[in-house]
């Protein structure tokens, strides 16, 4: 009687929940699957329990996936979020054409192909013949290779990942300004409040569920990192991370697993180590947004 | 009993035309062969060769098509193994010999020997022996046929070694007097050679100036490194000697070549393949270079690697046709007129000895080139080589150019991560 009843509802949820399930559901449940199994993709897999997740976990390659991980999402995100906060305050004074000319302008790397923000950035950085060393030269200062010092790589990395990411983040920030009522910046200026009391005290605050999601967004992003690090040290399925491993990542080693060593089964539980992190630092991220009673 | 007879004999009859018709019908069947080829041979004056193959030989078979498509290095690889995986692989396709195994792996290729033992002795002999062995590793199964190859070169750059003081009319014959040269062209202020510690090759390269294919590659019984750690010890040395000489760009950055090109960097070691571009150059920006081989540790030894690539076949219903096509593509008159228009050495024996081919003055180095020098990981069709062997050896040959290391302890680190790497 009750299916009856409800059968319109269920029509109509039914396209999606047979997407969901076919293009989400059964790739995670059937990665799971195979990876308790040595499976070449070809091959009936072969059961092995968890031998899969120990080979990773005691891997000198995830270690250094992992430690390369930590140190970029801990400086690409805060620093992502900051240029893009402080492009959106300078966007907002903004108005008209001017406005939409910067949009515009700190929005376009994000709609560049990575292939072509890569090849630009790889110029940008090359020895010698590079904008950046020209410029270094104009101050008498040395040739760097930045994309193959391992002192460098991992901050140059940073660099093209926060010029690409600080339009989106900007975007984000901006629609979120618009929202702030005018009322509480002129109350504060009745009060005396300085430009910096009031982006301290009003906007900062104001923009929290906004912040928390570029951060989270960007925390996502962060975790799985993979196309520019592959392109800017020119990898392949056999060769990839960049001198010494500086830019190895762990959807890098995940790919080259999978295809350089066609390690399927190995591939699958590389990514649900990885899937479980990030839900699990979303997760934190969530709990310390209750626990601080952010908004 | 004659009714009986000339019943069956009627049925038969009736029987043979009903074959003879089916069979005729299946070879006027239209078929569409997939051919996957390396992007650059999809292009330009490589692509309108390979469309001439296959127009000849799409003449000769009517109703078949082939569709070239062009892939890049991984994409190739990753198209083969996700073909096999749904069922979907291209009929005949090239990659490198190296990637050999994990295509055998997955089901990519086609067991080959009965269909080239079926051919005649003079079309098997045409065949590099070395290329040919490359591709069977049992007596008793060939999974490819070896197609183009290289022998990496040392390109010199002949206005930085003048300006440096080098007489450059004999090239360096010995490891010693190569280094000798390098110094000198630091002091000069210029570079000497990229840094060689960041690809597998270029480290392969140098390991050749004093080692060879008796303690390189594998031994996939024991599943251990077969380098020797004394020549590891030696070669790591070099590196440290070389440190402050490079350019810290790798062979295959387009920084290199903008070195070599605007008069910076004297020597770039890499396969032919660099040459157009720096053809291109010396017309157009008046670059003087040259090609020799790689000096190794003693006189009369060449260093450098050397590698095929391969036409391999896909199991299925196309499979003889698309042998057929392998074999017409792979066929002497054919390489011989793809060496002559790119210039390129390939693992056709008798296309290089073809007066006309091993005139051309890129194909003769080459050849020697691939004589003298050492594989880049045989064998090959064996075992698939995991991704942590080449990134260990270039990761521990760069942390002891860097000082992490003395060359006898990086050597000893390198090979005890390399067993390691192949014993998982």
């Amino acid at each position: 009687m009750n299916l009856r009843r409800h059968l319109p509802h269920y029509l109509m949820i039914a396209p999606f929940m047979i997407l969901f399930a076919a293009f989400f559901l059964y790739p995670i449940l059937s990665g799971l699957y195979y990876s308790f199994h040595a499976w070449n993709g070809v091959k009936t897999p072969e059961f092995i329990g968890l031998a899969n997740y120990q080979k990773i976990a005691t891997s000198r390659d995830f270690a250094t996936a992992m430690r390369n991980l930590l140190t970029y999402v801990a400086i690409t995100v805060p620093l992502g979020i900051l240029v893009a906060l402080g492009l959106a305050l300078l966007v907002d004074n903004f108005t008209g054409r001017w406005a939409n000319f910067f949009r515009n302008a700190y929005f376009l790397p994000v709609v560049l192909p990575a292939f072509l923000a890569a090849t630009i950035w790889r110029w940008i950085y090359a020895p010698n013949f590079g904008l950046l060393n020209m410029m270094l030269g104009w101050f008498g200062i040395p040739s760097v290779n930045f994309l193959n010092d391992t002192g460098t790589m991992l901050y140059a990395l940073v660099a093209v990942d926060v010029w690409v990411s600080a339009g989106f983040n900007m975007v984000i920030i901006l629609a979120g300004l618009k929202n702030i009522p005018v009322e509480l910046y002129e109350a504060a200026r009745l009060d005396g409040a300085s430009k910096r009391q009031q982006i301290v005290h009003i906007t900062i605050p104001m923009l929290g569920p906004v912040l928390f999601f570029v951060v989270t967004y960007g925390l996502i992003s962060a975790m799985q990192v993979f196309d520019k690090p592959w392109l800017l040290t020119g990898s392949s399925f056999t060769t990839y991370g960049g001198r010494r491993n500086a830019l190895l990542f762990p959807v890098m080693d995940m790919m080259g697993r999978a295809f350089g060593g066609v390690r399927f089964g190995e591939a699958a539980a590389y990514g649900f180590i990885l899937t479980l992190s990030i839900v699990a630092l979303t997760a934190a991220l969530f709990a310390l947004r209750q626990w601080r009673g952010w908004r | 009993m004659g009714t009986l007879n000339t019943l069956r004999s009627g049925v038969a009859g009736l029987v043979a035309l009903a074959a003879l018709g089916s069979a005729g019908s299946a070879a006027a069947e239209d078929v569409t062969l997939q051919y996957w080829v390396y992007s650059d041979f999809a292009q330009g004056d490589a692509l309108a060769l390979q469309q001439e193959f296959i127009k000849e030989f799409t003449a000769k078979h009517p109703g078949v098509t082939i569709e070239i498509v062009g892939k890049g290095d991984d994409d190739l690889t990753a198209g083969q193994v996700a073909g096999a995986a749904s069922g979907q692989l291209p009929d005949v396709f090239m990659n490198a010999q190296s990637v050999g195994a994990q295509l055998v792996d997955v089901g990519a290729l086609d067991n080959l020997y009965s269909k080239w033992m079926a051919m005649p002795e003079t079309f098997r002999a045409q065949f590099d022996a070395d290329a040919l062995k490359g591709c069977m590793p049992k007596p008793d199964e060939l999974y490819c046929l070896p197609y183009t190859g290289f022998g990496s070169l040392l390109f010199r750059n002949l206005t930085v070694l003048e300006k440096a003081g080098i007489d450059a009319k004999t090239p360096p014959a010995t490891w010693d007097a190569w280094f000798a040269q390098m110094k000198k062209v630091k002091e000069a202020g210029m570079y000497a050679i990229p840094d060689d510690t960041l690809v597998f090759n270029s480290v392969a390269e140098i390991y050749a100036t004093s080692g060879g294919n008796d303690s390189w590659g594998f031994d996939w019984a024991n599943r251990k490194t077969r380098i020797d750690p004394a020549i590891m010890t030696k070669v790591l040395q070099k590196f440290v000697d070389m440190k402050g000489l490079n350019s810290s760009t790798s062979r295959n950055d387009q920084a290199t070549k903008d070195l070599f090109i605007s008069n910076q960097l004297a020597f770039h070691n890499i396969g032919p393949w660099v040459n157009p571009t720096y053809e291109e150059a010396a017309k157009a920006s008046g670059l003087k270079y040259d090609f020799v081989l790689i000096p190794g540790d003693t006189a009369g030894k060449t260093g450098g690697i050397r590698s095929y690539e391969m036409i391999g076949v896909a199991p299925g219903k196309h499979a003889d046709l698309a042998f057929e096509f392998a074999t017409y593509i792979t066929e002497k008159n054919q390489m011989a007129r793809w060496a002559k228009l790119l210039s390129r050495y390939n693992a056709n024996a008798a296309a290089m000895a073809d007066p006309e081919v091993s005139a051309l003055p890129l194909i003769k180095v080459s050849v020697e080139a691939a004589h003298g020098a050492m594989d880049v990981a045989a064998p090959y069709f064996i075992g698939s080589v995991p991704s942590c062997y080449n990134s260990t050896v270039t990761d521990v040959a760069a942390a002891t150019a860097d000082g992490e290391y003395t060359p006898e302890a990086g050597a000893k680190e390198m090979i005890a991560q390399l067993n390691d790497c192949l014993a998982k």
